[in-house]
C-alpha cells in the first residue's frame, strides 16, 4: 500500500527511517476562527522513535489529546505534516486514513475498547480480521501469553474484569504488529493494582517485542514506566525528560501548575 | 412537573416519535375516513329516499320463502284495481301505479353496447308518472308517449352518447324492444349510480310486466293523517295480504339495501385500519422500549433521588398519551382526506356523492380518538412498566447501555403452548369433515399460531438468526459477522421489529396459496369434468329461446345444453325435509358435457328418471342409491324419485342434487319453469373451437349482456375474479408492510445511536465507511429476512389449511405459489436495504473522534 498512497519520506528530516516511527513538522490544529479562534497545537516538532515507550504529558487542555489524534491520523490538522513510518498521513483521505489506521496503527482507549458482541479472541484478531488477513497464529500466541489471557479467550467482554478488558484491549492493538501503538489514558478507569498489569505489559511489549508505543496520560505514575516524557503546555512542547520516575514526572508537573498559578 | 419531564422527552425524541406516529395517524385516519366517508353515505341517501319516497306504499305480497327464484324472474305484482282502492282511502290525494323492474338491459342498438351500469348499481325501468317526489325532472324533450318513446336519466344518456332521437333497446325476456329516446331527465337528488329509463304507463306495463299491473302503489296524502293512520286505512282498504309501507319504513328498508353494498368497502377499510393499529403497536411498542432502554441511567437517577415506580411509570405512560393524542388528531385530520378520497372513488364508479357535504359527527372522534389512544397506551405499558422496575443502582452503572435482554422461560413456555395449541387447531380444522367447523379451528388457529410466534419471537430470534446468520461471515466477512452478533444481541427487539413485517408477509402467503389453489383447483376441476367448450352467462336478464336458437345454428356447434335451477325441498324417507338445489339437465348434460365423479349409482339413471344428490348431503341424510325422496319444486308441485347417482365430494356442483328435465316437467307446466340464466354448448367433432368462438360471439353482439367464454376463457375469467379479490388483500399488505420498514428504520436508527462508541472504535481500528454500512445493512436485512421467513412460515400454515377446509368447496387441488414465496423472500431482502439506507448513510457520517468520546 506504501506505493499507491504514501508520500516519499523526507531525507532531510532528522533521525531517518529507522529510527523514527512517526514524526510531525510544524503541526498546527485551531478550532473556530477569528475572536474565537483556539489553538490546541502550535507549530508542534516532535519526532517518535521506534522501539520506544513515549509518554504525552500536561495539564488539562494543553493539547496532549490533540496531539496524538492527529498523530494517529485520527483527526485533521490545520497546518503542518505528519509522517507515520515513511507514509505521510497529512492530506490522505478518509479511505486512505482508514487503511492507515488498520494496517500500521494500534489503538487502546481509555475506556470502552471492545465490542461486546465478541469474544475476547475475536476482539484481538478483529482489525485483521477487517482487513482479511489472517493473524500470524505464533505471533498470537506469544502476544496472549504475554498479556497473560490464554484461559479467556473465549469470553465476552461482561464478563472480564476493567483489568482484563484493558489486556485484551493492548493484545488487539499488539496482535496486528503495528508500526505504532497509540494509548489514550490506556489505564485512566483502573485502579492502581489494574493499572500497574497493564502498564507492565505495555512496558514488557517495548522491551521484549520491539513494539512503539505513545501514551497519553495525566498520570505521573504511568508516565514514569515510559523511556520519555513530552512534557506540553498551551500547544507547545515545553519539555522533555528522559528515563522519567514516577517522582521526576511529579517534580515537573509541580512546576507547571506553580507557573500557572503564579 | 411531571407533565413537563414528559414533553420534554418527547419533543427530544421526535424523529423516533414521528415514525410511530405515521403508524398512529395510518390506523386512524383509517377508521376516521371510512366513518366520515359511510356517514356521508347514508346522509345522502336518507336525503334521497326522503326527498322521494310516497307516504304510502302498497306492494305485492312478499313471497314464500320457498318462491324466491320464481319471484326474481317474474316481478310480482298488484293489479291495477288496487291504485283505485288506495286512492279512495281518506286523507289519499294522489294513489299512482307505478311499474318499476330491474330485469331488463338497455342496448344502444347502434354499437351494440349495454347503456347504464354494467356492475354494482341497476338498471331500472319503469312506467313516467307525475307524482309530488319524484326523483328525476324532464329537463329536455318530454314525457314517453305511446310505444316508441323512452326517458333515459341524463348521467346514462352522458356516458353512452346518447340524445334526443337516438335509439335505444330494451331487451329482457319479452325479447327485444326498439325506443326512440323522447325525453332526459335529470336527477334532482343525488344520482345513486343507476340507470334509468322510464316508458308511458301501458308500453311499460305490456313491454316490462307482459300483463296490465303495476309492481307498486304509490299513495301521497293531503296532509290531513299521519302515515301510519293511512298506512292502517289502506291495509284495512286492500286487504292484509299486500306489503304496505309507510315512508319511513320504505327509507328503512332502501337504506339498508344501500348499506350492504357499501358495507363490502367499509369493512375493506376497517381491515386496514386493524391491520395498520396492530402492526403500529409493534412499532409503538418498539419506540418505547428503545427509549426507556436509552434513558435507563437517567430513570435510575430519577429513581435514586426519590422518584417513586409509580411516578417513572407515569411519565412513560404520560409520553405515550401525548403521542396517541397528536397521532389521533392528525388522524382524524387525514381520515377526512380519506373520505374523501373514497367519495371520489364512488363518483368513479357512477354513485354522485358530493365532497362538499362531508358528515363529521362526533362518533368520528370518538372512534378516532379512542383507537389512536388506546392502541398507543396499551402498546406503552409493557415499556413503561419495564421503566418502572429500573433499579436505582442503574444510576451508578458505567454506561447508559441496556443489559441485554434475553428471552425468558415464562415467555418461551407460554409461546410454545400458544403455538401448539394453534398449530393443533389448524391440524383439526384442515381434517375436519364440514367446511363450517373447520373454519372456526382455522381462525382460532390462526389467531393462536400468530399470537405464539410474536411471544416466541425472541427466541426464535435467537435461533433463526443465528442459522440465517451464520452464511453473512462467510459471504460478507467481518461485517457479516458484526452485523450477525449485532441483530443477536437484543432478540427482543429484534423479535418485536420482525413481528410486524411477519404478520404482513403471512397473510401475503397465505392469500397466494389461496388463491393459486383456487385458480388451479378451478381449471383442473374443469379440465376433468367439463366436455362442454363453451359457457353463456346471462348477466341480469333472463337468456331467451332467441339466444339459444343463434347459438344452435352457429356452424361448428353440435349442441346447446340449458340448466335450470330449483331451491327445492326433498322429503326425506324418514319423514323430514331438506333444502337443496336443485337442477333440472338436459340428456347431454351427463351424457357428453360434464363428467362429474360419482359415488355410487350411475350418472345414466338420471336420464331414467331418477335423483342424483351430493355425497355430503346423502351422508348428513343417511341417504343411499334406491331410496325413495320427495321432490317438492314449490307451488305445491311434487313427485316422489328414486336416488339413482351420488356424487363424489367437491364436485363442480357443490352439493346440490340433479334432475332430468323431462322428469321435472311432468309436474312443472312450462310457465311456472324458472329461466335460464346460464347455457353451455358442444362444439361438433373436429370443429376449430378459437374460430367457433368468435363466430359465437359475432352472432351474439345484438347481445352485449351475455358473456360468451370458451374453456380457456372461461378460466381465465375465473382467475381475474379471484385475482381481483387479491389485489385488495395486496393493498392491506402494502399498508402493513410500509408500517413495518418503518419499524425497521426506527430499530436501526436507535441501534446506531446506542452503538455509537462501539461505532467510532470499529472505525478508529480501521473499519471502512463502507464496511460500516455495509454491516448496518446486512442487520437490517437479516431481521426483514428473519420477519420474512416466520411469515412465509405462518403463511403457508394458515394457507394450506385454508385450503383443506374448502377442498370439498372448490379447493380440491393444493397448489403453493413457490414464484411468489420466492418473491417474497427477495423483497423482504430489498425491504432490508431500504430500511438501512438512513441509519446507515447516518452511522456512516459519524466523526470517529466524537463517537468515541460519546457517553
Amino acid at each position: 500500500m506504501t506505493t499507491a498512497t504514501a508520500a516519499v519520506y523526507d531525507p532531510q528530516l532528522p533521525g531517518g527511517a529507522s529510527a523514527v516511527a512517526a514524526s510531525a513538522r510544524q503541526v498546527t490544529k485551531a478550532y473556530g476562527s477569528g475572536e474565537t479562534k483556539v489553538t490546541a497545537l502550535d507549530a508542534v516538532d516532535v519526532d517518535i522513535q521506534r522501539g520506544r515507550f513515549t509518554a504525552i504529558m500536561g495539564p488539562s487542555g494543553s493539547g496532549k489529546s490533540t496531539l496524538m489524534h492527529c498523530l494517529a491520523g485520527l483527526d485533521t490538522v490545520s497546518g503542518g505534516r505528519i509522517w507515520i513510518g515513511d507514509t505521510e498521513i497529512t492530506g490522505l483521505k478518509d479511505k486512505q486514513l482508514t487503511r492507515l489506521r488498520r494496517d500500521k496503527i494500534g489503538f487502546i482507549f481509555q475506556a470502552f475498547n471492545l465490542l461486546p458482541t465478541l469474544n475476547a479472541l475475536e476482539n484481538i484478531t478483529l482489525p485483521m480480521d477487517i482487513a482479511g488477513r489472517k493473524p500470524d497464529q505464533a505471533w498470537l500466541d506469544q502476544v496472549v501469553e504475554t498479556v497473560g489471557l490464554a484461559g479467556r479467550l473465549k469470553h465476552r467482554p461482561t464478563q472480564l474484569s476493567g483489568g482484563q478488558q484493558q489486556r485484551v484491549a493492548v493484545a488487539r492493538a499488539l496482535a496486528a504488529r503495528p508500526e505504532i501503538i497509540f494509548g489514550d489514558e490506556p489505564t485512566g478507569n483502573l485502579d492502581s493494582r489494574a493499572g500497574a498489569e497493564v502498564l507492565t505489559f505495555l512496558r514488557r511489549s517495548v522491551d521484549e517485542l520491539g513494539q512503539t508505543m505513545v501514551m497519553v496520560t495525566h498520570d505521573p505514575v504511568a508516565a514514569g514506566y515510559a523511556d520519555r516524557v513530552l512534557f506540553l503546555a498551551d500547544g507547545l512542547i515545553v519539555d522533555e525528560m528522559h528515563a522519567p520516575t514516577a517522582d521526576s514526572v511529579l517534580e515537573r508537573m509541580r512546576r507547571f501548575d506553580g507557573k500557572r498559578t503564579s | 412537573m411531571l407533565l413537563k419531564t414528559s414533553l420534554r422527552s418527547f419533543f427530544a425524541h421526535k424523529g423516533r416519535m414521528a415514525l410511530s406516529l405515521i403508524a398512529v395517524v395510518l390506523s386512524v385516519a383509517f377508521v376516521s375516513g371510512t366513518l366520515v366517508f359511510s356517514n356521508t353515505a347514508t346522509s345522502t341517501f336518507d336525503k334521497l329516499f326522503a326527498a322521494t319516497a310516497s307516504d304510502v306504499a302498497v306492494q305485492p305480497p312478499k313471497p314464500a320463502e320457498d318462491e324466491e327464484q320464481q319471484a326474481a324472474v317474474r316481478p310480482p305484482t298488484v293489479p291495477v284495481a288496487v291504485a283505485g282502492q288506495v286512492a279512495s282511502v281518506p286523507g289519499v290525494k294522489q294513489a299512482v301505479g307505478q311499474v318499476m323492474v330491474q330485469n331488463a338491459t338497455l342496448v344502444n342498438p347502434a354499437t351494440n353496447k349495454l347503456v347504464g351500469p354494467t356492475s354494482g348499481a341497476p338498471t331500472m325501468l319503469g312506467n313516467w308518472t307525475e307524482t309530488p317526489r319524484t326523483p328525476v325532472t324532464i329537463t329536455s324533450g318530454h314525457a314517453p308517449q305511446g310505444a316508441g318513446e323512452l326517458v333515459l336519466d341524463a348521467d346514462t344518456a352522458k356516458k353512452a352518447k346518447l340524445g334526443l332521437g337516438d335509439k335505444v333497446r330494451v331487451e329482457n325476456s319479452g325479447g327485444k324492444h326498439d325506443f326512440t329516446i323522447a325525453g332526459i331527465a335529470t336527477f334532482t337528488t343525488t344520482n345513486p349510480g343507476a340507470a334509468l329509463g322510464f316508458l308511458d304507463t301501458p308500453t311499460a306495463q305490456q313491454v316490462l310486466l307482459g300483463e296490465a299491473a303495476y309492481t307498486s302503489v304509490e299513495a301521497f296524502g293531503d296532509g290531513s293523517r299521519g302515515n301510519d293512520q293511512l298506512k292502517a286505512d289502506t291495509v284495512a282498504k286492500v286487504g292484509g295480504g299486500y306489503q304496505v309501507k309507510t315512508a319511513a319504513e320504505q327509507k328503512e328498508e332502501n337504506t339498508k339495501q344501500i348499506g350492504s353494498g357499501l358495507d363490502f368497502m367499509k369493512y375493506a377499510m376497517l381491515g386496514f385500519a386493524f391491520v395498520s393499529a396492530i402492526v403500529g403497536g409493534f412499532l409503538i411498542i418498539n419506540t418505547f422500549s428503545m427509549l426507556v432502554a436509552q434513558r435507563t441511567r437517567e430513570i435510575g437517577l430519577l429513581r435514586a433521588i426519590g422518584g417513586s415506580r409509580r411516578q417513572v411509570n407515569r411519565s412513560v405512560l404520560v409520553e405515550a398519551l401525548i403521542l396517541g393524542v397528536l397521532g389521533s388528531t392528525l388522524g382524524v385530520a387525514a381520515g377526512l382526506g380519506v373520505a374523501v378520497g373514497l367519495i371520489k372513488l364512488m363518483n368513479a364508479i357512477g354513485m354522485d356523492l358530493k365532497a362538499a357535504d362531508l358528515q363529521i359527527g362526533p362518533d368520528v372522534f370518538v372512534a378516532g380518538y379512542a383507537l389512536g389512544i388506546v392502541v398507543t397506551l396499551v402498546a406503552a405499558w409493557v415499556p413503561a412498566r419495564r421503566a418502572s422496575r429500573i433499579s436505582p443502582m442503574a444510576a451508578l452503572r458505567d454506561h447508559g447501555t441496556p443489559a441485554e435482554a434475553k428471552a425468558n422461560l415464562v415467555r418461551t413456555v407460554v409461546g410454545l403452548l400458544l403455538t401448539a395449541g394453534g398449530g393443533a387447531l389448524l391440524v383439526l380444522g384442515g381434517q375436519s369433515e364440514k367446511a363450517a367447523t373447520g373454519g372456526q379451528y382455522l381462525g382460532l388457529g390462526v389467531v393462536l399460531t400468530l399470537v405464539g410466534f410474536v411471544v416466541l419471537g425472541p427466541l426464535l430470534a435467537s435461533a433463526v438468526v443465528r442459522v440465517l446468520g451464520a452464511v453473512l461471515p462467510a459471504v460478507f466477512g467481518p461485517s457479516g459477522k458484526l452485523a450477525q452478533r449485532n441483530a443477536m444481541r437484543n432478540p427482543r427487539r429484534t423479535g418485536a421489529t420482525a413481528a410486524a413485517l411477519m404478520i404482513g408477509l403471512a397473510l401475503v402467503i397465505a392469500s397466494s396459496v389461496f388463491s393459486s389453489s383456487a385458480v388451479t383447483s378451478a381449471s383442473a376441476q374443469i379440465d376433468k369434468s367439463v366436455g362442454v367448450d363453451y359457457i353463456v352467462q346471462g348477466g341480469r336478464t333472463e337468456v331467451t329461446p332467441e339466444m339459444l336458437d343463434i347459438v344452435r345454428r352457429t356452424p361448428g356447434i353440435d349442441h346447446v345444453t340449458t340448466q335450470k335451477f330449483f331451491p327445492a325441498k326433498l322429503g326425506l324417507p324418514d319423514g323430514q325435509s331438506a333444502k337443496n338445489q336443485l337442477t333440472a339437465v338436459p340428456p347431454a348434460f351427463f351424457g357428453s358435457d360434464f363428467h362429474p365423479s360419482l359415488d355410487s349409482g350411475t350418472a345414466a339413471s338420471i336420464e331414467q328418471g331418477s335423483l342424483g344428490i351430493g355425497a355430503v348431503f346423502a351422508k348428513d341424510h343417511n341417504l343411499k342409491v334406491g331410496d325413495r325422496v320427495t321432490v317438492d319444486y314449490g307451488r305445491g308441485r311434487t313427485q316422489t324419485l328414486p336416488v339413482g347417482a351420488v356424487f363424489a365430494k367437491g364436485e363442480l356442483f357443490g352439493d346440490g342434487s340433479f334432475v332430468a328435465m323431462d322428469t321435472m316437467a311432468q309436474v312443472v307446466p312450462a310457465a311456472e319453469q324458472p329461466p335460464v340464466w346460464t347455457f353451455f354448448a358442444k362444439a361438433s367433432a373436429g370443429t376449430d373451437v378459437a374460430r367457433t368462438l368468435t363466430a359465437l360471439q359475432d352472432g351474439l353482439k345484438e347481445y352485449p349482456q351475455l358473456v360468451v367464454k370458451d374453456q380457456a376463457g372461461y378460466k381465465e375469467l375465473v382467475q381475474s375474479q379471484i385475482n381481483t379479490l387479491l389485489y385488495l388483500i395486496y393493498g392491506l399488505v402494502a399498508l402493513s408492510i410500509t408500517v413495518a420498514v418503518l419499524g425497521v428504520v426506527n430499530t436501526l436508527a436507535l441501534s446506531v445511536v446506542e452503538r455509537t462508541r462501539e461505532i467510532g472504535l470499529l472505525r478508529a481500528i480501521g473499519l471502512s465507511r463502507r464496511q460500516l454500512r455495509r454491516m448496518i445493512r446486512l442487520e437490517s436485512v437479516v431481521i426483514a429476512v428473519f420477519g420474512a421467513v416466520l411469515g412465509s412460515g405462518l403463511g403457508l400454515a394458515w394457507g394450506v389449511t385454508v385450503q383443506r377446509v374448502l377442498r370439498d368447496q372448490g379447493l380440491g387441488t393444493l397448489s403453493v405459489p413457490t414464484v411468489t414465496i420466492a418473491v417474497t423472500l427477495v423483497s423482504s431482502v430489498v425491504i432490508g436495504l431500504v430500511a438501512a439506507l438512513v441509519p446507515a448513510f447516518r452511522a456512516g457520517r459519524m466523526n470517529v473522534l466524537s463517537a468515541i468520546a460519546t457517553d
